[in-house]
């Protein structure tokens, strides 16, 4: 080690070389609680049943056990994101381990399982350890065809998300016609383990909290998580630098795909049902939009739990928000609302680049066109939930707004 | 005085950088049909300034005026529309296109339907080609080009915008005698069509032969500006520096001590390329205390050389490297550290910096192990392991904790030296380590290297600079296309000399 020690700078550091955080959240992680509570308060004075005001419990139920399933595996995508990855199976993941969970118990107890009858807490057990296992063979799967095949990480789960999902079906339908006199694309689970964690909201949210600190320290304090956010924010440099990349990436895949095995089971435990044809069906992109909404930055090294705990919270908010409002046929608009609410998101944690940057929203042509686009979407979706009237005068409303938005950044650059 | 507007007038040009103010207040003024020379050191802010003129960049502050009138290029569409073409120190082609493709990218030519006409294009093609002595066909594949055959293709383009001022941004730095030759024949030709020439370069001698004016930039100002025969290269040359480098302190002799690596006849194949191989019959020995320095122009193969040294160039190599005697083949760069080599790479950005980590992330990267308190990463400890070689090496930053994207690329480049000193290792190789940093952080790097070198550490250097090396270096191996061509040891080394070597074969 050289010996000579020259002096090092102890200029304060400026405002702008500092990574600040208030209370131990960012900048856009304190927005994103401003913007729930607002959501949260919004909604409890518009419903009309005031829902949020009279039966507080049931409602946070509610939220908090949705959040919980969401979140589980959105902590998955985070890690699979910051390292760079993308994991776009999540969903058909959840459907695999809840199939072979229930696969397991009705070929390991058939009758039990046929007659509605608990099959003991071993058969559980072998169960979830099956499911568990199987996250771990698919993240394999996925790291072997990305680094050895060198596959697009894209391209490697776009495959296994379809893939994955009718491999589901077909073995339950075999299971089902080996150990059941019918064949079917269903297995109902109905043990006293699986009712108790429906009934108890608890466990997952216990589950859910206890997994996102585990990942907060992975990330935040382990050699793991450092060369997590090394090779997501350069994977070259990060192997010359003796980073076993290939090694890195094999974690980040099983994780993602072992926390999708494990809110599979929940979704099992939930619906009493696994039920691989729909169960988690487009779930994966709600947990990368968690991820991206709380920060994420989908072209790796850039990520927090605490912004993924927070976007999952956000976007079941906003989520049953809607739903309270709708009262009838409100999931229908789900994707709908991740969709607004990731755009929304990203584009105000934007705002100050595009302001700062004198870049527009609406340039040129693009932008003419886009003003129509925008309206439309807004009165059609508007008149379809409150009526003809309403969603005029909405789509008037946007048309006018982004009108006069694209008339003041004309005038700013002249 | 002239009475006809300039072809461009700059005025008072600033631009910043996060951490770096790349221009500050140049004003230059550029006389049409003139060959107008812009020289300057690494890191004086040449290429930015071009880059501003090209519309690549937008200054923060000054006017820009081009034949009298003043204007903003938003792009680089406004500049070439201005009548502005940039020959960029890199290559901006598409190396999946053809030569005909890369000419008219973005203004293909159409025919009828409004389809693409290819045939229009490369016959275009061909005329242009004709006049630069160009014997590439114009179906080729841009990737399969020489660099001196694509740097052609990007005077074509130039050509083929009838550019009436073009920009050349060190355009000889990978080029043969003969292309040097055949590029100045064609700024000649491109000078008599009434064309102004704005010519980057630091080779003195190109300098004084093409141009009629030179511009010198230092540390992002404008130095002066003279006639070629008002000045000599040796005035030219300190302007550039301005102030001198103190190179005596490393004439004292270092010490050898025993041998630490041994490489014979290493040959990296490249079997999609015509050459067939990267590296052929590489040999050289290091020893303890001394600093090996590579010479060799662009594409000669200095980097792959210390990326196959250091196992991270692929196991196609053959030969025989030897760590201390004994025979080593690394697969992966962590085997490489785990033998106590480190590499610092040619391209900090690319290939050495995390931007996404701060500043004692980036230097604990490779040793974070010793940070921890059980499993876990602690704070403190990662805090007081990064100190020693931050003050050591003279990391000049806000805090261990700054963005690292915040600092100088001087002070960056000494965070990942900082970073594999952490490795305690024997051998360092450094690839190009003061590429785009300033003639004062140069010197500080210089300093260390020496003080690194004489505590006992084995150092291959390579370098775009010779002077550095012939600074640096106690001996010295040219490279010319993966060959070497020379090898000097340290009195007998002249710049002439090498530039020989390299470009010899």
């Amino acid at each position: 080690m050289p010996s000579s020690v020259p002096p090092a700078s102890t200029r304060p550091a400026p405002a702008a070389l500092r990574r600040s955080t208030i209370f131990g959240l960012r900048r856009g992680e304190w927005a994103l609680v401003v913007a729930i509570c607002l959501a949260v308060l919004l909604t409890g004075l518009v419903d009309a049943n005031h829902s949020y005001f009279n039966q507080p419990l049931e409602c946070l139920r509610d939220i908090a056990r949705n959040t919980a399933l969401l979140g589980i595996f959105a902590l998955g995508a985070t890690v699979v994101i910051i390292a760079g990855g993308i994991d776009l199976s999540a969903g058909s993941m959840i459907a695999l381990s809840g199939t072979i969970c229930a696969t397991t118990m009705l070929a390991l107890a058939p009758a039990q399982m046929m007659g509605f009858k608990p099959v003991g807490p071993l058969v559980v057990a072998l169960a979830v350890a099956a499911s568990l296992l199987t996250g771990f063979l698919v993240g394999t799967l996925h790291a072997w065809l990305i680094t050895a095949v060198r596959l697009p990480p894209f391209i490697a789960t776009l495959a296994t998300l379809v893939g994955l999902r009718s491999f589901a079906r077909a073995l339950c339908e075999s299971t089902t016609s080996s150990f059941t006199p019918t064949k079917s694309a269903t297995i109902n689970v109905a043990d006293p383990l699986f009712k108790t964690i429906r009934d108890n909201v608890s466990i997952p949210v216990a589950v859910f909290c206890v997994l996102a600190f585990i990942t907060w320290l992975l990330l935040t304090r382990t050699v793991l998580g450092r060369h997590l956010q090394a090779l997501g924010g350069n994977e070259q440099a990060a192997r010359l630098a003796g980073i076993r990349t290939e090694n890195v990436k094999w974690f980040a895949y099983c994780f993602g795909a072992m926390t999708a095995a494990l809110a599979g089971l929940f979704y099992v435990a939930n619906e009493s049902v696994a039920a691989p044809v729909n169960q988690g069906r487009g779930h994966e992109l709600n947990a990368i939009a968690a991820a991206v909404v709380g920060g994420c930055s989908l072209a790796g090294g850039v990520g927090t739990v605490p912004g993924t705990v927070l976007g999952a919270i956000f976007l079941r908010v906003v989520i049953d928000a809607v739903s309270k409002l709708i009262k009838t046929g409100a999931d229908v608009y789900e994707g709908l609302i991740v969709g607004v609410v990731v755009v929304i998101a990203v584009t105000f944690s934007q705002l100050g680049q595009i302001a700062s940057g004198g870049r527009h929203l609406l340039p040129g042509r693009l932008g003419l066109c886009a003003i129509p686009t925008l309206a439309l979407l807004a009165g059609g979706v508007v008149s379809m939930t409150a009526g003809r009237s309403a969603g005029l005068a909405a789509g008037a409303a946007t048309l006018t707004l982004l009108g006069l938005l694209r008339v003041w950044e004309s005038r700013r650059t002249a | 005085m002239h009475t006809a507007p300039s072809a461009v007038s700059m005025n008072g040009i600033s631009k910043r950088f996060p951490g770096v103010v790349a221009l500050d207040g140049v004003t230059l003024e550029v006389r049409r049909g003139e060959v107008h020379a812009i020289c300057g050191e690494n890191g004086a802010g040449k290429s930015t300034l071009m880059k501003i003129l090209s519309g690549v960049y937008q200054p923060d502050d000054g006017t820009l005026l081009v034949a009298g009138r003043e204007v903003r290029f938003a792009g680089t569409q406004n500049a070439e529309a201005a009548g502005i073409a940039i020959i960029h120190q890199e290559l901006a082609l598409v190396e999946d296109l053809s030569v005909a493709a890369n000419v008219f990218l973005g203004r293909e030519k159409r025919g009828n339907l409004g389809l693409i006409d290819d045939a229009a294009m490369e016959a275009e093609c061909r005329r242009l080609f004709a006049l630069l002595e160009c014997q590439v066909s114009p179906q080729e594949r841009t990737g399969n080009l020489r660099v001196g055959d694509q740097q052609l293709v990007e005077i074509a383009k130039a050509l083929s915008l009838e550019a009436s001022i073009v920009v050349m941004d060190e355009p000889t730095s990978a080029l043969t005698e003969a292309e040097s030759a055949r590029l100045e024949r064609t700024i000649a030709r491109l000078v008599e069509g009434g064309a102004t020439i704005l010519y980057i370069s630091h080779k003195m001698e190109e300098v004084f032969r093409l141009a009629d004016r030179i511009t010198v930039l230092r540390d992002g100002r404008h130095v002066c500006t003279v006639d070629r025969a008002a000045t000599s290269p040796r005035e030219v040359t300190a302007w550039m520096v301005g102030r001198e480098i103190a190179t005596e302190a490393f004439r004292n002799p270092r010490h050898a001590g025993e041998k630490l690596l041994e490489v014979q006849n290493l040959t990296l194949p490249w079997p999609e390329h015509p050459r067939g191989y990267r590296l052929a019959d590489v040999s050289l020995n290091l020893h303890a205390g001394e600093i090996l320095g590579i010479a060799g122009l662009m594409g000669a193969g200095r980097t792959e050389l210390l990326e196959t040294l250091f196992g991270a160039g692929g196991p196609t190599w053959t030969g025989t490297i030897r760590l201390h005697g004994k025979p080593v083949r690394f697969s992966h760069p962590r085997e490489a550290c785990a033998a106590r080599m480190a590499l610092v790479t040619e391209d900090r950005k690319r290939l050495g910096l995390f931007p996404d980590l701060d500043v004692a992330g980036n230097v604990s990267l490779c040793s974070l192990d010793q940070a921890l308190r059980g499993w876990l990463v602690s704070r403190a400890a990662e805090e007081e392991l990064v100190t020693g070689p931050v003050q050591a090496t003279g990391v000049k930053t806000p805090g261990l904790h700054a963005a690292i994207t915040g600092l100088s690329g001087g002070n960056q480049q000494k965070c990942i030296i900082s970073r594999w000193l952490l490795t305690n290792p024997e051998i360092l190789l450094l690839d190009d380590p003061t590429r785009g940093i300033d003639v004062g952080a140069k010197a500080e790097l210089y300093a260390l290297i020496d003080r690194l070198c004489r505590e006992g550490l084995g150092v291959i250097l390579t370098s775009s600079e010779l002077p550095e090396l012939l600074t640096l270096a106690d001996r010295i191996i040219v490279l010319a296309e993966g060959r070497v061509t020379g090898e000097f040891a340290r009195h007998e080394a002249t710049e002439a000399g090498i530039m020989e070597a390299a470009t010899a074969g």
